[in-house]
């Protein structure tokens, strides 16, 4: 039976890809802030990405049990802010989330991967990176660095067997984006082409599908992007 | 783990890793076989390998998480990833440091 590691587990895309996954038989392993129920198939871990050790420990308890086939970098955060207006401290809260929990989970069992010889590691981007969104700066760089990772790690761990590759989403109808005036999602969703916002489990569907054949390094938009 | 110990389980890993890659010069790796830097046998992702084996070798074996590739290690001077020898060092000590 496949395993899952899934960050950002306890609602919205994340949620909805543990549920797709325990549909289609993984053993899944979530990683959350919050609490979780644990279910058939599904262990909860609290862990807050963003904290190296924490995550080390969770990967160490994970590994230790068998081995990891995949991993769903999704724990994020988002915030618009004009440019000149955002507070600094909402510029390093996004790059310690997005940027620095998708490292240190890469890191904690990229290594487990390595030593399996094979295992694929999936990270979660935005279409706010090639748009170059406004209102989004510190958003779309924390994001644009775990692209730039993204391609980094796919290219050093090729010769491992682990293929990295990451998928990207405009606006998806969670909590996160209900917050969002609705003609500004729907300008967004215009864009790149979407009549309306996927749910979390569309969003969830294309995820999958992209990690079951995505080449490395490659990173994938739902959506046209030009 | 003693440093013996230790050099024993960083020479059979090289000898594993040898023969994976096809590697015949790490088979018969030593005490005094150079891993990374110059004239070297290992390039970066060997050397990423050969730490992600150990550290599990390590698990199986005497029962601790170590990270051989801590800030510590990586801000040495003489660098712990150079020789065989160096490397087995490394590993007893945070094996020691390790165990309550």
């Amino acid at each position: 039976m496949p395993v899952a590691v899934v960050t950002g587990s306890s609602r919205g895309l994340g949620l909805a890809v543990v549920r797709r996954l325990l549909a289609d038989g993984w053993t899944v392993h979530g990683l959350a802030r919050g609490e979780q129920p644990a279910a058939p198939g599904f262990t909860p871990h609290v862990v807050d990405v963003t904290d190296p050790a924490a995550v080390q420990a969770a990967a160490s308890a994970i590994t230790a049990a068998g081995r990891v086939d995949l991993l769903v970098n999704n724990a994020g955060a988002a915030s618009m802010n004009a440019l000149l207006l955002t507070p600094v401290a909402v510029a390093e809260r996004l790059m310690r989330v997005n940027y620095l929990g998708s490292f240190h989970c890469l890191q904690a069992f990229g290594k487990a991967m390595v030593r399996q010889r094979a295992g694929r590691i999936v990270n979660v981007t935005t279409v706010a990176v090639p748009l170059s969104l406004e209102g989004e700066a510190a958003y779309v760089a924390s994001k644009a660095a775990v692209d730039a990772l993204t391609r980094v790690a796919a290219r050093e761990l090729a010769s491992s067997g682990v293929i990295v590759s990451a998928v990207g989403f405009g606006p998806v109808d969670t909590a996160l984006t209900r917050g969002v005036p609705r003609a500004q999602l729907d300008r967004i969703n215009a864009r790149i082409g979407l009549s309306a916002s996927p749910s979390p489990e569309a969003a969830a569907d294309f995820l999958l599908a992209h990690a079951r054949s995505a080449a490395s390094g490659h990173v994938e938009y739902l959506g046209q992007v030009a | 783990m003693t440093q013996e110990e230790a050099l024993r389980l960083v020479l059979r890993r090289l000898a594993a890793l040898g023969r994976e890659l096809g590697r015949p010069e790490l088979e018969t790796a030593d005490a005094t076989t150079r891993l990374f830097g110059e004239n070297a046998s290992l390039d970066s992702i060997g050397l990423v390998t050969l730490i992600a084996d150990l550290e599990e070798d390590v698990r199986v074996a005497v029962g601790v998480t170590v990270n051989l590739a801590d800030e510590k290690a990586m801000s040495r001077l003489t660098s712990p990833f150079r020789r065989a020898d160096l490397l087995a060092a490394h590993l007893a000590e945070l094996v020691r440091a390790a165990r309550p």
